[in-house]
């Protein structure tokens, strides 16, 4: 009985640690989620609950449209995990001051009639197909093989199964109001994303200013999502910053970005960053993007 | 807010008058506008005394190779001319009676305010980090160490982290170097993932200083340089702080 409990103990250890590892991966990718919603491509699971990452979606491809209302459920709901709850950080909160408010709502209007669509965001536990997201990183599952084997975890990759279920992504680690409050909408006509932006009092660099680095962090975090609603998976190769004039800490900024030219898998994309008013241009950044292939390891 | 772009700050240093503008700008001394020495700064910049709390000193969570470089370079603040940065929770301390010049100074003081690299203070979550930098030499080494709250891919750092620590580096070495103050430009070509936990050195050096602005380059690789995670090229532009009148 005690082997049979020990047995049954660490088949549960391995579920427990399959489970974690699967929250890990999930924790951590936002941005990377879209490897699930990658336009029809064969093998990809169905579109998680919310999908508003693929606005290219054909009615008749047979998954389940629901009205796209703001925060809505689309796509199989029985894709939806229930593990964890995930919350959507663009939307408005006590945080976003007038202009931020505004800019959010002039946009949702636009969205009324689809040719917007409000991008969520989310900051971990992520429900996502994670199988999809492992075959670009091998290079970072040592502990899989470990698993794998039903081993017991190594002191080391514990200590990292710990430190990487703690992950966050990083522009969403702040809490609310401290750091970087944004919401993104796709212009499903022109292919470009609009980011609204507002940088809170942790986001210093020269007194009263945003950091180079946090603007630097929002530019590629803007130019990504494009390259990801353009291609799916893509990573920053390259970013090409002109900044023009510091941007106060605590105002509302809007980055217009868009995808220049694509060969093959490289991305060219650009953004602006200007005042609600656009009549100030803050910086302006090119950049380049490579859409990831499958059969290549990054690590 | 400010009317001024950069571009016109510089054009100053053409002797043009401001279109548009009300009134013209004093004219910079080139000979002298920038003649706080190194030494000068970087004294003023390294506060002897001070109750602030310095947070690029070793703790739990900095990994055996970021804690034995650390070592390394302690040593070297003794005999190679090499001095530790202290790193405070906003830069508004490191230029404690002094302000940003041209109206630029935020007209209030808030308290809660924080340097961006210094965002998460719980230790090992965000930025671990501490610089040293060489005078004489005009150059920089990082010691950065990426927490999990800075993840991009899962398990690596995101690029913005990196970004953002070059960008931090470039600011200090072109402060002291050459009170560089507002960032420019800035060019990163990522190469390699760095792996949350691991630590990434970044040399930055001084390039050239011209036309009132400093060039300066950073190449972020492993500890024993055998894998190169970034490069980048940063441009700050030059412009002195005022005294702060006290009242």
């Amino acid at each position: 009985m005690g082997r049979s409990w020990r047995a049954g103990g660490s088949a549960l250890i391995r579920t427990g640690a399959l489970v974690a590892v699967g929250a890990m991966l999930r924790s951590c990718v936002s941005r990377l989620r879209t490897l699930a919603v990658l336009r029809g491509q064969p093998g990809v699971a169905p579109l998680p609950a919310k999908d508003p990452w693929s606005p290219r979606v054909n009615p008749g491809a047979g998954r389940r449209e629901q009205e796209a209302k703001p925060g809505c459920v689309r796509g199989d709901p029985r894709s939806f995990s229930s593990e964890v709850i995930h919350m959507d950080l663009s939307l408005p909160n006590p945080s976003w001051n007038e202009d931020m408010r505004l800019l959010f709502d002039q946009f949702m209007k636009k969205s009324e009639d689809g040719s917007w669509k409000h991008l969520p965001s989310y900051k971990s536990k992520f429900t996502q197909r994670t199988e999809d997201i492992k075959i670009y990183f091998p290079g970072m599952n040592p502990l899989s093989s470990q698993i794998a084997t039903g081993k017991a975890l190594s002191t080391d990759a514990k200590l990292m199964k710990e430190k990487l279920s703690q992950a966050q992504l990083f522009p969403r680690s702040l809490e609310e109001g401290l750091g970087f409050e944004y919401a993104m909408f796709h212009n499903c006509v022109e292919d470009r994303i609009v980011c609204i932006f507002q940088g809170g009092p942790y986001l210093q660099g020269a007194p009263g200013f945003l950091h180079g680095g946090a603007i630097a962090t929002m530019i590629d975090a803007t130019l990504g999502a494009c390259a990801i609603v353009a291609v799916g998976v893509a990573m920053t190769a390259s970013l090409n910053i002109s900044f023009k004039r510091p941007i106060p800490l605590g105002s509302v900024v809007v980055i217009n970005s868009q995808v220049d030219k694509v060969e093959g898998r490289k991305l060219f994309l650009s953004c602006n960053i200007r005042s609600v008013d656009e009549k100030t241009v803050y910086s302006e950044a090119t950049s380049l993007f490579v859409k990831l292939d499958p059969k290549t390891r990054l690590t | 807010m400010i009317r001024r772009g950069f571009q016109a700050v510089i054009r100053l240093g053409h002797h043009r008058v401001l279109p548009g503008a009300p009134h013209v700008l004093p004219r910079l001394n080139r000979t002298s506008a920038f003649g706080s020495s190194t030494d000068s700064l970087v004294s003023r910049f390294c506060l002897e005394k001070t109750d602030l709390k310095d947070y690029a000193l070793p703790n739990a969570s900095w990994c055996p190779d970021m804690l034995n470089l650390y070592q390394e370079f302690l040593e070297k603040t003794k005999t190679d001319g090499w001095i530790k940065l202290p790193s405070f929770k906003s830069n508004r301390d490191h230029i404690q009676g002094l302000k940003l010049p041209f109206g630029l100074a935020a007209t209030s003081d808030k308290s809660d305010w924080r340097i961006f690299t210094r965002c998460l203070q719980v230790e090992g979550q965000g930025y671990e980090y501490v610089i040293f930098f060489h005078p004489s030499k005009k150059k920089s080494i990082c010691l950065f160490q990426p927490g999990p709250y800075l993840e991009g891919a899962p398990g690596f750092a995101h690029g913005g982290s990196l970004a953002a620590m070059m960008d931090e580096t470039f600011s200090k070495t072109a402060y002291l170097a050459g009170e560089g103050l507002f960032t420019l430009s800035l060019n990163i070509r990522f190469k390699n993932l760095i792996p949350v936990g691991s630590l990434a050195v970044l040399n930055v050096d001084v390039e050239k200083i011209e036309d009132q602005k400093l060039y300066m380059s950073c190449i972020a690789q492993s500890r024993d340089q055998q894998r190169v995670y970034a490069k980048s090229s940063g441009v700050f532009l030059q412009l002195q702080l005022e005294e702060e009148l006290s009242q």
